[in-house]
C-alpha cells in the first residue's frame, strides 16, 4: 500500500468541496437554469420542455417506482401540474407568466440537485477502509491458514488487486490538477474497486455517480452515501434532469473534484471494450477546462487530467445476465430463450470470496494521463507534444486572439477526446489466460458450424459443439503469438501469467478461471480431451473480450 | 460569410507552389493577403520577382517565403497543398512551429500509408488493411498539435482554376468555425463553396476517383464513345462507395461535388495524368514503359494498387478496379479486361445505396 498523497483525509479536495455543499448546490441550480434557458430560450419552448418533463415523471412514477424514491414524490410532482396549468400564458400577462414558468424551473431543478449530490464523510472513509482491509485479511486466513494472512494482509492483496501503468504520475498529478479517471465499465462492483484500488496507490478519494438504484440497498447507501458518490437515476431521462446532472458534475470539476466517469454510460453488455462512448458528462470536463481558462490568467488556470482505465476480471459476476439483455436486444424475433436463464444472484460475497481466495486477480490498468486534447503530459502536468515541445492549450479555446465558448468546437474535441479514451482502453487492455482460451474457442466454433447468425449458433446441440484439442492448442498459439506482436507494437498488454507459464498451463489456467464462478461452464474439456461449452453465451460474452484486434484472422 | 474572415486582418498561409498550390493561393488573394510557401529559394524570388509560377500569374497579393516560420507566426489559417508522398513530412517539419489556434485546410487528394522500409504501395504482396491507410487530416491530427483540421475537395481542375473559368468546391471538416473561416477565405464570384461534416467521406472521394480516370482514360484510347463512358463513371461511384463503406466512410459526400462531381471532371479530362496513362495503356504500352517516361507517378497507378488490396482484404467485390489491376500490374491486354468486364454478371443497378 502505497503512502496517502495527502496524508489527512481531512485535506482531500473531495471532503474541502462536501463543506461547501450549499454553495455547490447553488452553483448547480443556477448554472442548470441558465443553460437550459440558453437552448430553450422562448416561453414556449420552456413550456414545451416542462409539460415533457412532467409526462416523463408521470409514467415513471406510475410504472417504476422504487423504494428510494422520496415519500412527497407523487404531491411534488401533482403540485408542479397545477402551477403549469396556472401559469398558462394564455389566460395572464405573459411577463408573469414567464416568472412563473421560470420558478418552476427553478424548483424542479433544485429538487433534482438535492437528490444527486453527494456526502463525504472522513470518519466514514477511514472506517469503511479497516472494514475492507480486515474482510481481505479473513479471506486471506482461511485460505492460507494461520494467523499469517491477518498480520501480513497487504502483502497477498497486492498479487491480486494489481494496479498498472503511471501510477507515480498519477499521484503527482493529483496535486497538480482535477483527476478524471474514464475506466472501462463490466461490473456494478468496479466503482468499489477501483475506489480501493485508487486507494490502495494512495490517491485521495474520488467522487462517482452510482446508480440510484443501488441506494434501495440500505447497507449501500449507508456507505456509498457518506463515501462521495452521487446518484444517477437512469429512469430519469427528462431533459431538465439531464441538465442539473451536468451541471452538477461541471460544478464539481470545478471546484476540483478527482471524478470517476464511466464513458460507456452502463456496463458492456456484450463484454467487449467500449468503442462507443457517451460524451453528455465527458463534455462537461471540455466546458470546465475553457472556464479555467476564462476565469484565470493562462499560466494559473487550473488544469484537468485525464486517465483511461481498463479493468481485466478473469470472470464478470453479471456476464449471464448481461449477455442475456445483449442478445435480446440485436436478436429482437430471433432470439429465442430455450432454458431458463442462470441467475447471477450468487452475490458479491462469493464473487470476492472466488477473486481473493483462488488463484485468480484483478488488473486495474492505468493508460498515460492526458489533457483534455489527448495531448501527453510531463511530470509537472504540462502538455507536450510528440516531439515534447510544450503546448500551449488555452489556443484550442482561441479564435484569432479571441478565447471564447463555441459548442460546437467543444462537441467535437470532446468526440476526439472519447476517441482517444477509446485508444487507451485498448492499448493498455491486460490479456487474461481466461480472455484468449474464451476467445478461440468460441470463433473456432464459429468456424465450424458457419452459421449465417449468431442467433443459430447459440442454439447448437451439445453435440455439435465439440473442438479437437489439437486444433484448438494449435490455434491457442497462434493467437498467443499474434497478441506477442500486438504487444511489441504497444498495442495490448499481456499479464504477466501469459508471458511466464507455458502453453498448457495458460489453457489450463484459462479455463480454471474463467469457470469459477458459473454453474453453466462456458468452456471445459470432454473425456476425450477436447473442448466444449456448456453455455456459449458466456462463451461468447468471454470472447468479447478480445474482438477490435483482428485476432480472428489467427483462427 | 461575416465580415470578420480570417483575411481580414492577418494574411491566409498556402504551403507548396505546385499548380495546385498556385491556384488556391490566387483564389485565396482575391479576398486578402497570401504569404506563400516554397522550399526552395529560387522559386520564391522568382514568384515574388517575376509573378508567375506554374504559368500561372501571381495575385498582387501574394507574397512568397521560403521561411516556414514566418508563415505560422503570421497566419490563423493555412492551405497545405503538397504532394501525398511529402505530406507527413512537411508537417513533420512545421510541426515545431504550430499552435493550437491554426486552423489546417488541406488540399492535397492522396493516401499516406506506413509501409516497411524499402516497400512501396506497387509490391504485389503488400496487405493492406483500412487502418493502414492514413488521410491528411489524420496526418496532421497525428504529426502536429493542430486540431481544427479541413480539407478543400471538388471539381477543381488547377488548369480551369488558373484560366478563371467557374467551378465549385467542398470545405469539409467537423468544426463549423473551420469551414466558416475557410468559405469566407477563398469564396469569390468565380468559386462556390459547398459546406460538409463528414470530412473523412470527402478525403476517400477525393483519392478513390483517381482508379476510375485511368479507366476512362482506357476507354478513350480504344476510341469508345460517351455511352461507355457513363457505364464507367456509374459503375465506378458504385465501387468506389463500397470500397469507401468498407473503410468505414458514409456515402451521403460521394454524390455530392467531392464525389461525383470529381469524378465527372476527373474522367471526362483528357489532359490529366491519369487519364493519360489508361489510354497509353489501351494502345499497348506497358506499365514500366509509362513509368519510365513519366516524370512522375501518376496518382491513380497507386490508388489501384491501394483499392484492389483493400478489396482484398476486406472480401469486398470489385471487378472494374480487379480488372485495371490486371491490365496495369498482370499484363492483361486493356481489350481482354474490357470484354471480361462486359460479361460480369452485374445484377441489380444502383446497388449501392
Amino acid at each position: 500500500m502505497l503512502k496517502s498523497v495527502i496524508p489527512r483525509i481531512k485535506d482531500w479536495p473531495i471532503n474541502l468541496i462536501a463543506q461547501k455543499r450549499d454553495k455547490i448546490l447553488q452553483e448547480t441550480i443556477s448554472e442548470a437554469v441558465l443553460e437550459f434557458n440558453k437552448a430553450h430560450p422562448t416561453l414556449s419552448q420552456l413550456r414545451d420542455q416542462l409539460q415533457k418533463t412532467l409526462y416523463l415523471e408521470h409514467i415513471r412514477l406510475r410504472s417504476e417506482a422504487w423504494e428510494v424514491d422520496p415519500e412527497d414524490e407523487k404531491e411534488f410532482w401533482g403540485k408542479v401540474k397545477k402551477r403549469l396549468l396556472q401559469a398558462d400564458p394564455a389566460h395572464m400577462d405573459e411577463d408573469i407568466s414567464k416568472e412563473q414558468h421560470q420558478e418552476l424551473l427553478q424548483d424542479i431543478m433544485s429538487r433534482y440537485a438535492n437528490e444527486i449530490i453527494g456526502h463525504f464523510e472522513p470518519n466514514m472513509f477511514w472506517f469503511a477502509r479497516q472494514l475492507l482491509v480486515r474482510v481481505f485479511a479473513r479471506l486471506f486466513n482461511s485460505h492460507f491458514g494461520g494467523f499469517k494472512g491477518i498480520f501480513n494482509p497487504q502483502e497477498k492483496l497486492k498479487d491480486k488487486l494489481i494496479v498498472a501503468g503511471p501510477v507515480e504520475k498519477l499521484r503527482n498529478l493529483s496535486l497538480k490538477g482535477t483527476v478524471i479517471l474514464v475506466p472501462t465499465h463490466f461490473s456494478n462492483l468496479d466503482s468499489a474497486i477501483i475506489g480501493f484500488g485508487m486507494d490502495y496507490i494512495g490517491m485521495p478519494a474520488f467522487q462517482y455517480g452510482a446508480g440510484l438504484n443501488l441506494f434501495n440497498s440500505k447497507i449501500f447507501s449507508f456507505f456509498a452515501g457518506n463515501l462521495g458518490a452521487y446518484k444517477l437515476d437512469r429512469r430519469k431521462k427528462n431533459p431538465i434532469y439531464l441538465e442539473t446532472l451536468k451541471s452538477y458534475s461541471k460544478t464539481n470539476v470545478l471546484a476540483g473534484a478527482h471524478t470517476i466517469f464511466f464513458p460507456g454510460g452502463t456496463r458492456s453488455r456484450a463484454g467487449n471494450i467500449e468503442t462507443e462512448l457517451k460524451l453528455g458528462l465527458l463534455g462537461t470536463v471540455m466546458e470546465a477546462q475553457r472556464i479555467h481558462f476564462e476565469k484565470n490568467p493562462a499560466n494559473l488556470a487550473p488544469k484537468i487530467f485525464v486517465v483511461p482505465l481498463t479493468i481485466s476480471y478473469h470472470f464478470v459476476l453479471e456476464a449471464s445476465s448481461l449477455i442475456e439483455d445483449q442478445l435480446r436486444r440485436t436478436g429482437k424475433e430471433q432470439y429465442l430463450v430455450y432454458d431458463k436463464p442462470q441467475t447471477a444472484g450468487k452475490g458479491i460475497w462469493k464473487f470476492f470470496w472466488e477473486t481473493f481466495s483462488k488463484s485468480t486477480d484483478i488488473t486495474l490498468s492505468l493508460s498515460e494521463p492526458m489533457d483534455v486534447f489527448g495531448n501527453s503530459l510531463d511530470e509537472d502536468g504540462n502538455s507536450i507534444d510528440k516531439l515534447g515541445n510544450p503546448v500551449e492549450i488555452r489556443s484550442y479555446f482561441v479564435n484569432k486572439g479571441q478565447l471564447k465558448a463555441d459548442d460546437q468546437r467543444e462537441m467535437i474535441y470532446t468526440q476526439m477526446l472519447g476517441d482517444k479514451i477509446i485508444e487507451g482502453f485498448f492499448k493498455n487492455n491486460v490479456v487474461y489466460s481466461s480472455h484468449v482460451v474464451s476467445f478461440v474457442a468460441f470463433e473456432l466454433l464459429k468456424k465450424k458450424l458457419d452459421y449465417p447468425d449468431l442467433f443459430t449458433l447459440m442454439r447448437t446441440s451439445d453435440e455439435d459443439r465439440e473442438i479437437d484439442w489439437d486444433t484448438f492448442k494449435t490455434s491457442v498459439k497462434r493467437v498467443i503469438d499474434e497478441l506477442y506482436v500486438l504487444n511489441n507494437k504497444e498495442q495490448i498488454k499481456l499479464s504477466p501469467h501469459m508471458t511466464t507459464k507455458e502453453l498448457d498451463e495458460i489453457i489450463e489456467l484459462g479455463i480454471t478461471n474463467v469457470c469459477i464462478y458459473h454453474t453453466n461452464l462456458p468452456i471445459l474439456r470432454t473425456k476425450e480431451g477436447n473442448i466444449t461449452s456448456e453455455d456459449l453465451k458466456l462463451l461468447y460474452y468471454y470472447h468479447n473480450r478480445l474482438i477490435g484486434y483482428g485476432l480472428h484472422k489467427c483462427i | 460569410m461575416g465580415s470578420t474572415s480570417a483575411s481580414d486582418k492577418h494574411p491566409v498561409g498556402v504551403i507548396g507552389a505546385g499548380s495546385f498550390g498556385t491556384a488556391v493561393a490566387n483564389l485565396l488573394a482575391e479576398n486578402g493577403e497570401v504569404l506563400f510557401y516554397s522550399r526552395r529559394q529560387e522559386a520564391v524570388d522568382i514568384i515574388n520577382k517575376e509573378r508567375i509560377n506554374n504559368g500561372q500569374t501571381i495575385h498582387p497579393n501574394i507574397r512568397a517565403t521560403s521561411d516556414l516560420q514566418e508563415i505560422t507566426n503570421n497566419c490563423y489559417l493555412l492551405f497545405p497543398s503538397v504532394s501525398s508522398d511529402s505530406f507527413r513530412q512537411v508537417m513533420q517539419g512545421m510541426a515545431p512551429f504550430l499552435r493550437p489556434d491554426h486552423m489546417m485546410i488541406h488540399c492535397t487528394k492522396g493516401f499516406d500509408i506506413k509501409l516497411e522500409p524499402g516497400k512501396t504501395i506497387l509490391d504485389k504482396d503488400i496487405i493492406l488493411k483500412p487502418s493502414d491507410i492514413y488521410t491528411m487530416s489524420k496526418v496532421i491530427l497525428e504529426e502536429t498539435c493542430v486540431k481544427r483540421v479541413g480539407c478543400m475537395s471538388g471539381p477543381n481542375l488547377a488548369r480551369e482554376i488558373a484560366n478563371q473559368h467557374p467551378a465549385a468546391t467542398v470545405i469539409a471538416s467537423k468544426f463549423e468555425e473551420v469551414i466558416r473561416e475557410g468559405e469566407s477565405a477563398i469564396r469569390s464570384k468565380r468559386l462556390q463553396v459547398y459546406s460538409n461534416h463528414d470530412i473523412y467521406a470527402v478525403e476517400l472521394a477525393g483519392v478513390l476517383k483517381n482508379s476510375m480516370a485511368l479507366a476512362a482514360g482506357a476507354l478513350g484510347g480504344l476510341g469508345y464513345g460517351q455511352n461507355a463512358m457513363a457505364f464507367l463513371i456509374t459503375r465506378g461511384l458504385g465501387e468506389i462507395i463500397r470500397l469507401a463503406t468498407a473503410m468505414g466512410a458514409d456515402r451521403q459526400a460521394f454524390l455530392g461535388l467531392a464525389g461525383i462531381g470529381d469524378l465527372v471532371a476527373t474522367c471526362t479530362s483528357p489532359m490529366s495524368r491519369n487519364y493519360t496513362v489508361g489510354a497509353r495503356l489501351a494502345k499497348g504500352e506497358t506499365l514500366q514503359q509509362i513509368i519510365d517516361t513519366s516524370s512522375e507517378v501518376a496518382e491513380g497507378i497507386k490508388t489501384v494498387s491501394i483499392s484492389k488490396k483493400l478489396a482484398d482484404s476486406t472480401g469486398i467485390k470489385l471487378p472494374i478496379i480487379q480488372y485495371i489491376y490486371k491490365a496495369l500490374f498482370e499484363g492483361l491486354n486493356v481489350e481482354e479486361a474490357l470484354r471480361y468486364l462486359m460479361e460480369y454478371r452485374w445484377g441489380y443497378d444502383a446497388d449501392y445505396m
